[in-house]
Formats: C-alpha cells, sequence, structure tokens
C-alpha cells in the first residue's frame, strides 16, 4: 500500500466513525422492552384492537410514543370501513396536501367483503431472523377519514 | 443496537416514459415492496436494468386495484437478515406516465 492509498484508507475510516457517532446521535436512550436485535423465547403481543388516530396532529399517529422493538408488525385495514389507510414514518405528520403522498404504503378499504372473497388489505414487516428490530415509534399511521380504525398488531419475543 | 428501519427512499416514485430505477446510487435494503398506488390506472412493470415497457425482461406486472380489496404487490425480502436487495438495480415503469408506484423499503442499521 503506498502512501496515497494508506491515506485514502485512513479518511475513509475516519468517515465511518464519523457516520457511526452520527447515528449515535439519534440514537434511541430510553425504549420500554427488551433492546433493538433481541431475540427471546416467547412471543408476546404488544399492540392491538383498532387503532385510534384522532386528535393527533395531521390525524397521524405513531403506534407507540415511547420506542418499542417488535419482530412482528401487522396493519389490516379495518373490514366495514370506507377509506385508505397510509402507513408511514414521521413525515405524514407535517405533511401538507395528500398525506400518503408521504407514507410509504397504502391500504385499501373493504367496506362490504365483495373485493378478494372479503380479505382485507393487509401490510407486514417482519424480521426474518425473529430479532427484535422493528421500532414500532418509528411507523406511522393516517386513516383517510378521521375517526377510521385500522387493525394493529405488533409481536415481541421477549 | 440493530433496527430494521424504514429507508428514506420509500414513497411514491413517479414514473415518466421509460423505466428508472428505485435510486440512482446503490442503495442495499433488507426487504422491498413495490405496489401500484391506490386510486392509480396503470399497469406497473418491475424488472431488472434490460426492463422495457413492453414487458420485456419484466419480472413482475402488477395490475391496478380499481375497487377496494387486497393490492397487488412485488415483495422481496432477504430472509437471511441481511441488505442484499440493490434498489439501484430494480426498475419500475408505470403504463401511464406520472402515475406514482408505491415503493417500501427497509434496511438494517446500528445505532
Amino acid at each position: 500500500m503506498n502512501r496515497r492509498e494508506l491515506f485514502q484508507n485512513i479518511l475513509a475510516a475516519g468517515a465511518a466513525v464519523f457516520a457511526v457517532g452520527a447515528l449515535r446521535g439519534q440514537g434511541i436512550t430510553s425504549y420500554n422492552g427488551p433492546e433493538g436485535g433481541t431475540r427471546g423465547a416467547q412471543l408476546v403481543t404488544i399492540l392491538g384492537g383498532p387503532f385510534h388516530t384522532s386528535s393527533q396532529p395531521n390525524g397521524v399517529r405513531p403506534l407507540t410514543t415511547t420506542p418499542q422493538f417488535a419482530t412482528y408488525v401487522r396493519v389490516q385495514a379495518h373490514p366495514g370501513q370506507q377509506g385508505k389507510i397510509a402507513v408511514g414514518n414521521a413525515a405524514m405528520r407535517t405533511a401538507t396536501g395528500n398525506i400518503a403522498d408521504s407514507a410509504f404504503v397504502e391500504l385499501w378499504p373493504n367496506w362490504d367483503g365483495s373485493a378478494d372473497n372479503g380479505r382485507s388489505d393487509t401490510w407486514i414487516i417482519a424480521d426474518p431472523k425473529w430479532l427484535n428490530t422493528i421500532n414500532v415509534a418509528d411507523i406511522y399511521i393516517w386513516p383517510e377519514i378521521a375517526g377510521e380504525t385500522p387493525l394493529i398488531t405488533a409481536f415481541q419475543l421477549v | 443496537m440493530l433496527l430494521l428501519s424504514p429507508c428514506a427512499e420509500a414513497g411514491p416514485h413517479t414514473i415518466s416514459e421509460t423505466p428508472v430505477p428505485i435510486t440512482t446510487d446503490s442503495k442495499l435494503v433488507n426487504k422491498l415492496s413495490i405496489k401500484p398506488r391506490l386510486g392509480q390506472w396503470s399497469k406497473v412493470l418491475i424488472g431488472g436494468p434490460g426492463l422495457l415497457p413492453d414487458e420485456t425482461n419484466a419480472m413482475a406486472v402488477l395490475y391496478p386495484v380499481p375497487n377496494g380489496g387486497q393490492a397487488d404487490a412485488f415483495v422481496l425480502q432477504d430472509e437471511g437478515g441481511q441488505n442484499t436487495i440493490d434498489l439501484s438495480q430494480i426498475y419500475i415503469y408505470a403504463t401511464i406516465p406520472g402515475d406514482t408506484p408505491m415503493v417500501e423499503a427497509f434496511e438494517y442499521k446500528t445505532l
């Protein structure tokens, strides 16, 4: 390795250290349940039931306000309700216009069960190694029609 | 700690006349999902760099969702738990210019 290559390697290492530092700067200092990336022996439900977002800014609500790490998260359009459901990140809270333009998933409503043999549109994210890596506080929900209540489930291994 | 987090590159992607990659620079993720935007009428084509608007080299063709129910989707995830899917190698095309297929991507990050 010549001096130029050595210098480039030092610069790259410095950039990597800076990147790690930047990530730690946004780090999560308090959370509920086990640390992110862990895996326990018992699957427990940490979220369940119809999810209300009314009275939240923009009608957008995170799944939890305190970080909590799940291995599986499922969001389902509530059968019988009539609006789309948008799933995204914190950008939806301050979005203007169509809030779903800031989402990464939209779920179609299933108002009368006539489509797809009654199946409702559903979004699932799961860690492939069953680690608790999904911060549910980073996942935000916006029902197109205020007051509608998508069905949320999150599992954690403790 | 290890986290599986939403990528900044996720969200609606506007398609004009030709297939476009999800990102211009290489970006490795663990999970990728692409769905037609609800309420839009394009077929959505997904492929690699060789994708053409006539479906040549398409790895998936997604129909629009006209009337509720489950949306068609292309989903890919590394089951080994690594960031191995390069968004710059996945191309999208919508048959109606201006339509915006929805891209979801999650990546592993270490905090």
